[in-house]
């Protein structure tokens, strides 16, 4: 007997995520899903950011890690509140497990929830997990090719980062291919060339943040 | 090998449904842009298939799908080579909607 099912794979996952995406809607709260690969810089990015919005905003963290919980404690040492997911070897996070954290945090009382994906440019692009905006960091020292490599993810991005502009000099990174390879697979993509180190170009970002999540409140 | 997981979860809650015990073969729908690699999904399904949910040497079906635009400036329909080029060949738009390419689907299955 043959049973068709017509069912998407990831279909129980994109139920999960649309209850979240309800939920912060009603709680007037911006997810913002960030994503890289690893060593893109995306936990030093982070903690710049928080210590640039924490008078500004109210903010909470979700680390999403392999194993570790290295990344959590780095940002708790900011005085933020954060929960460490750790995915026993998966290589995203699904929906449900961002719903299974969500009760550790007072969601009447905050404006932004960021979540620090994976270290992986491929399976979080597919997973939604309920997020009002994905954010992808790409860094110099990864090379070119990593736009046309992973297309999907920059073209589900709603902005890219590209950290370590500070060390443009040192590497073969060339901006000019970046451009080129982004208007191929996302035209009009907003970009934000920055060094999470040094600070160059976080101001624009940071103001940039600021917008959306205002944005998301007054609406 | 999570994709397969989640595709053994639903057929196992599936399958009792239709008063299936054994499943002999399953159908995917793949979609280009989505990463799955269909080595990778029949490696990983031939691991799980070993479990009494599933006949011996049960077979899975992949269809692969291109990734398809559609340019909404101009109305073409196109495909995109190797995921990338995600600009209208007829009129340089780049304001298109993907229409193919990102399924991950379970079609049917088949079992006694």
């Amino acid at each position: 007997m043959q049973i068709k099912l017509g069912q998407n794979l990831l279909g129980a996952n994109g139920v999960i995520a649309g209850e979240i995406r309800r939920l912060m809607e009603e709680k007037g709260i911006f997810l913002l899903n960030l994503m890289s690969s690893p060593g893109a810089g995306k936990t030093t990015l982070l903690e710049k950011t928080l210590t640039a919005l924490k008078d500004r905003l109210r903010l909470a963290v979700i680390e999403g890690d392999v194993a570790t919980t290295k990344d959590a404690e780095r940002i708790a040492r900011l005085g933020i509140s954060v929960v460490q997911i750790n995915t026993h070897g998966a290589c995203h996070l699904d929906a449900a497990m961002v719903r299974d954290v969500l009760p550790a945090f007072d969601l009447d009382s905050l404006d932004l929830l960021i979540v620090e994906n994976v270290g992986n440019l491929v399976c979080p692009a597919e997973f939604d997990l309920g997020e009002s905006m994905k954010v992808v960091v790409l860094s110099t020292t990864e090379g070119n090719d990593k736009v046309l490599k992973y297309p999907l993810m920059f073209r589900e991005a709603d902005a890219l980062l590209l950290n370590k502009i500070d060390l443009l000099p040192f590497t073969d990174f060339h901006l000019d291919e970046l451009a080129d390879d982004l208007g191929r697979i996302h035209p009009g993509l907003p970009r934000f060339d920055l060094s999470a180190r040094t600070g160059e170009g976080m101001e624009r970002w940071i103001a940039w943040l600021l917008a959306q999540v205002e944005g998301h409140r007054r609406r | 090998m999570a994709l397969m997981e989640s595709l053994v979860r639903v057929l196992a809650s599936e399958a009792p449904r239709h008063n299936i015990t054994q499943i002999k073969k399953v159908k995917l729908t793949v979609g280009a842009l989505t990463h799955a690699l269909p080595d990778a999904l029949r490696f990983a399904f031939s691991v799980l298939r070993e479990q009494p949910l599933f006949a011996p040497g049960a077979e899975l079906e992949i269809e692969e799908r291109k990734t398809r635009c559609r340019c909404r400036d101009c109305g073409a329909d196109f495909a995109v080579e190797g995921n990338l080029g995600f600009l209208c060949p007829g009129c340089g738009g780049f304001a298109v909607d993907i229409i193919q390419g990102r399924e991950l689907q379970i079609d049917y299955f088949e079992g006694d």
